[in-house]
């Protein structure tokens, strides 16, 4: 009835960091992105997308893994979901496009765990809540945040416009203004958690 | 280490989440629950608390209350009022830890509050986000809950 889920969290220095070739996001600026966005409403109705809580450990406390474009803008792996794909063989394909190699024997078998949180959009604009609006029938995005549970090897090939960094909870922590609202209250989200710091 | 239990309730109003809130003296909006006694486990600590707060008496002469998961912790590492959902780094004697836990309510319920608290039903999208006037715990909550999904089911 009560059980406080486990995640094990193993040293970042057990993970192989390597490059491959770089993957551009598909729109320039936040106005481009609602407009494609808005396109695409049209054209499948609302959209899902889902992103990946991926999660080391350094000086036994827990780090996020997030991808930094440019200098400043931080996002978790992930994406939209393609019309009528499943959830967690979304986000496994996600994760593969981000953050694996690209040839197939060398790419992950993703443990993606369970949701720890859900966002809705309400209108074309960046405003994010964590449930459904009261009076809002016609929700445009609906964003899932799973756990992916690492295992203690792993190879990740990081497209070379993108930074992977291993960011502590302590820093996310009300840290709206660098992450956002969806990031910044991961720590909230992985409260219930016992974390099992494996050292190497 | 202080070990805290606190409920979390969600009630049905306008087809918007509601979260159950004591209010105590006009002022402090707290989620029902309280400490611990030493030996007590987290769900008969909770029951207590939620029979002693709301309803007939700590003997239980009211209805069960179905206890479910555990929706997050938040830990105090020293005296002052700071909580955080994570044990800080470099902390290794938190002085106490509270934690969050959803409870089921039956589709019918007689609920009996002490006069000096006022229960309130306050919408999600009333808290969320709203640190000054719930503090840090009670509007982290409505994300918590967003993995749920609502069956709103009507009486």
């Amino acid at each position: 009835m009560v059980s406080s889920a486990v995640v094990n969290t193993y040293p970042l220095s057990s993970y192989t960091f390597g490059a491959k070739e770089p993957k551009m996001e598909k729109d320039t600026s936040v106005a481009d992105r609602l407009a494609r966005m808005k396109v695409n409403y049209m054209k499948e109705g609302m959209r899902t997308s889902v992103e990946g809580v991926l999660l080391v450990q350094e000086h036994n406390h827990p780090h996020i893994l997030l991808l930094q474009i440019g200098n400043t803008f931080c996002k978790l792996p992930g994406g939209r979901l393609k019309p009528g794909e499943n959830e967690i063989e979304g986000l496994k394909r996600k994760l593969s496009s981000k953050l694996a190699a690209n040839s197939p024997g060398l790419e992950p078998d993703w443990q993606i765990g369970e949701c720890v949180a859900t966002w809705w959009r309400p209108n074309f604009e960046t405003i994010m809540y964590p449930y459904c609006p009261p009076h809002i029938t016609k929700p445009k995005e609906c964003k899932k945040l799973f756990i992916v549970h690492l295992s203690e090897k792993e190879y990740f090939a990081v497209p070379k416009n993108l930074k992977l960094l291993a960011v502590p909870l302590f820093e996310l922590y009300d840290n709206v203004q660098r992450y956002g609202p969806v990031i910044s209250t991961i720590p909230q989200q992985l409260s219930r958690f016992q974390f099992n710091m494996i050292q190497s | 280490m202080r070990n805290c239990v606190a409920a979390v309730i969600v009630v049905e109003l306008f087809k918007h989440p509601h979260l159950l809130l004591l209010q105590v003296n006009n002022s402090i909006f707290k989620l029902p629950g309280g400490r611990l006694r030493p030996g007590e486990s987290d769900i008969d600590c909770l029951k207590r608390k939620l029979s002693s707060k709301l309803s007939a008496g700590e003997n239980g002469r009211g209805p069960e209350w179905e206890v479910g998961e555990c929706l997050g912790m938040w830990w105090k590492p020293d005296f002052e009022t700071l909580q955080y959902p994570y044990l800080p780094p470099n902390i290794t004697r938190p002085k106490e830890c509270t934690k969050l836990f959803l409870v089921k309510l039956p589709p019918s319920r007689r609920f009996i509050v002490p006069k000096n608290f006022k229960l309130l039903a306050v919408p999600l999208c009333e808290i969320h986000d709203n640190h000054k006037a719930y503090g840090p715990i009670v509007s982290g909550v409505p994300q918590l809950l967003s993995k749920f999904s609502f069956n709103v089911v009507e009486s």
